[in-house]
């Protein structure tokens, strides 16, 4: 899937992880009403993990915003017990099996079947001024739906991830940790900035803040490979109801460790 | 989890198999399923020359990224083209198809300081 677009200005908005939240869904579509936007573009990960799967889906769906699959839509899309997690204790394992089961076991066949239609990557390529820009927008990495990009990755590996795409701007989610690197892939003293942006999580944040998070990017006419400073990426925080959606999940078969992980951002 | 006997093993979970100056390198059965599925697997270029306990490459899994250190002194005379397209065959096969590298040993004294299967087992507790 890929659009080409002229832009003169453009404000783009990217957000992803919401996992069932409908609370976090709608605080988000309502911190949207106070902004000026151009577009909009969902990174996967709608279901799991809390008891709205199907009215996420919806809500989704009825806006026609363009979506790509997370690995949780992936294996709910297929009915498959295993949501390419890479859950690494026993706890962890074992809530994560209760979670997939719950969620196969509530999701309607309509909204099953909208999570098969899901690409795996979007790209956009803007014409600009001076420069084409390629914004690719994935779930975990290019090569994986469900590779966990953090931080702390070495920036050879982050440098290799997105000159194989051949990504300017690479926007992602899946740790739920947002974060904006900027890596200078030139050669023969020309720079080229690549752009890597970890967009956070609109509905289970694990970077300690329990508020709702999403991103704002915005490219101007002159926005190039060569000017660092000419990508402007803004990480959005907004409040929900938090208390809403943890006790739905005390009140539901899902792990109560769900609903403290709402509380306190982890 | 499988340790064959044939093989010597570092504690930076390293197999080695010796034939005589030259040796093929890979990760452990142990080290495989603590990385989970692999996706990506950066070796050295043939030629390089990497003392003991330099960093010699670096395995990519889902969740974690593992650096690779060398268990003796040597030059990369081989390396497993293979994995570029098919890292998985470290999980799936790790003493066999899996294999990372060869090389020419420089000090073949320091494969005295390898661990047989047993103690590398015992040095995991397992």
């Amino acid at each position: 899937m890929e659009d080409v677009v002229n832009i003169q200005t453009m404000k783009m908005v990217l957000f992803s992880d919401i996992h069932a939240n409908l609370p976090a869904l709608e605080a988000f579509f309502g911190d949207l009403e106070n902004r000026e936007y151009d577009s909009i573009y969902c990174l996967g990960d709608l279901v799991g993990y809390n008891i709205w799967p199907n009215e996420v889906v919806k809500e989704i769906q009825k806006r026609k915003i363009p979506t790509i699959a997370g690995n949780y839509d992936f294996g709910i899309g297929r009915i498959s017990d295993d949501c390419g997690c890479a859950y690494k204790t026993d706890i962890e394992k074992a809530n994560g099996s209760v979670s997939i089961s719950y969620t196969n076991s509530v999701m309607q066949p309509r909204e099953r079947a909208y999570l098969r239609t899901l690409p795996a990557h979007i790209k956009v390529e803007l014409q600009l001024n001076e420069d084409k820009l390629n914004v690719l927008l994935v779930h975990g990495s290019p090569r994986k739906i469900n590779e966990y990009l953090f931080e702390d990755r070495e920036e050879k590996s982050l440098k290799r991830i997105m000159e194989q795409a051949d990504a300017d701007i690479m926007c992602f989610g899946h740790t739920h940790k947002p974060y904006h690197r900027i890596l200078d892939t030139g050669t023969d003293g020309n720079n080229h900035f690549r752009h890597a942006i970890n967009i956070g999580s609109v509905g289970k944040p694990k970077d300690g803040n329990p508020m709702g998070a999403y991103v704002i990017l915005t490219l101007n006419p002159n926005s190039s490979i060569l000017n660092k400073d000419s990508i402007e990426v803004e990480f959005v925080r907004f409040h929900y109801d938090i208390e809403k959606a943890a006790k739905a999940v005390e009140s539901s078969p899902l792990p109560n460790d769900y609903a403290t992980s709402l509380r306190e951002g982890h | 989890m499988k340790f064959p006997d044939e093989l010597h093993y570092s504690i930076e979970h390293i197999w080695v198999k010796i034939d005589k100056d030259q040796v093929v390198l890979g990760i452990t059965d142990f080290a495989q399923s603590e990385l989970g599925e692999i996706v990506y697997v950066d070796l050295p270029n043939i030629g390089h020359h990497f003392d003991k306990d330099q960093v010699f490459g670096s395995i990519e899994a889902l969740k974690t990224v593992s650096d690779l250190f060398m268990p003796a002194s040597g030059k990369v005379i081989d390396v497993n083209s293979k994995l570029v397209q098919d890292p998985k065959l470290v999980n799936s096969n790790p003493y066999d198809e899996g294999w990372l590298v060869k090389i020419k040993m420089t000090q073949s004294d320091e494969l005295s300081q390898l661990l047989s299967a047993e103690e590398y087992s015992k040095d995991l507790g397992i």
